[in-house]
């Protein structure tokens, strides 16, 4: 296949021809893959003509931003592993997605694991690591079993194992299922869980490149990170960096849901108006109702009021300047009819039952953030506790080993902020019961 | 003197060495087993690494994780059996305790409540007349209150015991999913196509999927929370 799509920019996303899940029936199988897609060519080119530090530095150029909520530049975080020594190297490709809101990774795995599985190959041949781990979370049985049929063809050709593509680079794909907890997908609890642990967040530094799995240098990667660069190593650097935002090239997955006539998954550019994607992508909002928020990337992210979105575009730079973030890009959308509280106080039990219970601003926190918006939900709240719960974030915030306690703690600080009336609506006023007694100022 | 006493612990402290729950005769692992157990091991470097798979094996052979069966897969990759517990206890998918035949996990994170999950669990409640959290009498049906199983787009929906999904949930969906289970008929894997497929395609992308579903619009929620 030709890579038609030339510089497709976000204004111009009707003309868009996906990249990452292209409308090619069958994709997922191993022949469709190569005959249709130009499948595992990038590695074969890789492997006889690049050395592995200039395949770093070409994805780095093309400015692959993380695609598991930090955004942060691919190629760079591959750039802090240490020179090959005598220790063993290992990649952990994070598809633990638990994330409310987020199912784009699913849609990835399912459609085009192959375009993962080449990008694994490419990161490793990169990094020159031994193996790569794929953490997926323990409820997608059906997806990974769907994957473990497609790897067993992979290694019966060759593709993986010793001598990959009759070169002299061996490396391994092994696929993990976890068993059900959203910390795995925080890149030092995936270690430790791999390493069949409990799944508690480690203290950085040591950084993973330092001291990952079983104390070995490790980078982790999401799935639509790596997808990305397998692109990136069959199209060059320059033809990715200019689809999408400036700063935030490549297209991505917006796993939409919520009150919408079509809610979904969709491959845009990234930098799409958060606008177009409800009224023109999604079809508007269901039975015509107004919008009232939108919570542009997974439950973690600030919500966003709807006099906030107007030319805001989903990108990284953009999204902080209107006070959230790009995060998973699983993004929900919300109608007149949702009040605010009972939403915060759904949210919070979310990070209650999630906390991994390691550091007591969390584990003590996220149980009281949830018994304090659930009282005022119940109507017997008080303003007070409004700046109750804001107090309660500042003590959470950047106290914890790992960012689980900041994930719960800004839904709650902006929700307040952003949608004061709906909780004042149902917090009794701040009266004291004086026994009798007038005070007077 | 402090009054505190070490035998009267302010919190109960979890029994580690219960009366079993699997008779003697059945608590082992078949040669075969054991051989799978052992491919686990040789994945990772260390032995203790296996224990996640090994737990998955165990809950598919014994339907759930008493104490004597997390000792039984301690033996089996010779790690501690303090060890085996503490991941166990840690993951919310190994059940610790008997379940029914069917667990039926409603996902009730955000997106779903925002499309009606409550009211899916209110009706699987009073149809198997049981609350969240239990097991009817029978012995056949669990109903669970779940986070977030990754499938925000097709809410409101629920995972059949840790396996297949069922998306877009109605309560003649529900009629028929209870029903069908209660004939030992698991629900089929479908597939959920993309609206860009629908518009590019005609729908399906994978012909080896008999069952597919597309995305509807959600139904507007009874009880929030």
């Amino acid at each position: 296949m030709e890579a038609t799509n030339g510089k497709t920019k976000a204004g111009d996303w009707q003309n868009f021809e996906r990249i990452l899940l292209p409308p090619i029936r069958d994709l997922h199988k191993l022949d469709v893959y190569e005959a249709e897609y130009d499948g595992y060519q990038a590695i074969q080119k890789v492997l006889k003509e690049w050395e592995p530090g200039e395949v770093v530095n070409e994805v780095k150029q093309a400015n692959v931003r993380g695609r598991g909520g930090a955004a942060f530049n691919a190629g760079l975080k591959w750039s802090f592993m240490p020179p090959k020594g005598d220790r063993p190297r290992y990649l952990a490709c994070n598809a633990d997605e638990s994330e409310p809101g987020t199912y784009k990774d699913r849609q990835l795995m399912e459609y085009n694991p192959h375009l993962m599985f080449e990008g694994i190959l490419l990161a490793n041949y990169a990094m020159q690591m031994d193996a790569c781990y794929v953490y997926v979370r323990g409820e997608y049985v059906d997806w990974i079993d769907h994957m473990e049929r497609e790897l067993e063809k992979l290694y019966a050709k060759g593709y993986v194992g010793e001598n990959i593509f009759g070169s002299d680079f061996s490396t391994d794909i092994i696929l993990h299922k976890g068993a059900g907890a959203y910390i795995c997908g925080e890149e030092t609890s995936l270690m430790n869980s791999l390493e069949g642990k409990r799944g508690y967040p480690r203290i950085k530094p040591p950084f993973p490149a330092q001291k990952g799995l079983w104390g070995n240098p490790t980078t982790i990667n999401n799935v639509e990170t790596l997808a990305h660069v397998t692109l990136v190593m069959r199209h060059g650097a320059d033809w990715f960096s200019g689809i999408g935002a400036p700063t935030h090239p490549g297209s991505t997955i917006y796993g939409i849901s919520g009150h919408l006539n079509r809610p979904g998954v969709y491959e845009y550019p990234t930098g799409m108006l958060i606008t177009d994607l409800i009224e023109k992508v999604c079809g508007g909002m269901r039975d015509g109702k107004k919008l009232k928020a939108v919570v542009p990337g997974g439950s973690s992210v600030p919500p966003l009021h709807a006099d906030m979105i107007e030319g805001v575009t989903m990108d990284a730079d953009s999204l902080r300047e209107a006070g959230s973030m790009m995060g998973t890009g699983g993004m929900l959308v919300l109608n007149e009819d949702t009040d605010m509280v009972t939403y915060l106080r759904r949210v919070n039990h979310f990070y209650q039952h999630e906390s991994c219970g390691q550091c007591t601003p969390c584990r003590e926190g996220t149980g009281w953030l949830e018994a304090i918006v659930t009282r005022i939900d119940e109507g017997e709240g008080n303003l007070r506790d409004l700046d109750l719960l804001i107090d309660l974030c500042d003590q959470m915030e950047g106290r914890t080993i790992c960012a689980f306690a900041d994930a719960a703690a800004w839904p709650v600080r902006y929700t307040i902020e952003r949608f004061r009336e709906d909780f004042e609506a149902k917090c009794k006023p701040a009266v004291f019961d004086t026994g009798g007694v007038t005070i007077s100022a | 003197m402090s009054e505190f006493d070490i035998k009267k612990p302010v919190v109960a402290l979890p029994d580690m060495d219960p009366e079993p729950q699997i008779p003697e005769e059945d608590l082992f692992f078949t040669e075969e087993e054991l051989e799978r157990i052992e491919g686990f091991t040789e994945k990772y470097p260390t032995n203790r690494s296996a224990v996640m798979p090994a737990l998955w094996l165990a809950q598919e052979k014994f339907g759930f994780l008493p104490p004597e069966v997390m000792k039984l897969v301690a033996e089996a990759i010779d790690i501690p059996y303090a060890q085996v517990y503490g991941a166990a206890t840690f993951y919310t998918q190994y059940y610790k305790k008997q379940m029914g035949t069917y667990v039926l996990d409603v996902c009730c994170s955000f997106s779903c409540q925002a499309c009606g999950s409550y009211d899916v669990l209110d009706y699987l409640e009073e149809k198997l007349g049981i609350h969240a959290g239990e097991t009817t009498e029978d012995g056949r049906f669990t109903i669970q209150e779940v986070e977030c199983l990754g499938s925000c787009g097709t809410a409101p929906m629920l995972q059949v015991t840790n396996g297949p999904y069922v998306h877009n949930l109605t309560e003649e969906k529900l009629d028929q999913l209870i029903d069908d289970l209660r004939n030992d008929k698991m629900p089929p894997f479908t597939s959920v196509t993309m609206p860009q497929d629908e518009d590019e395609m005609g729908g399906n992308r994978r012909s080896d999927v008999e069952h597919t579903d597309t995305y509807r619009t959600p139904p507007a929620p009874e009880r929030w929370i």
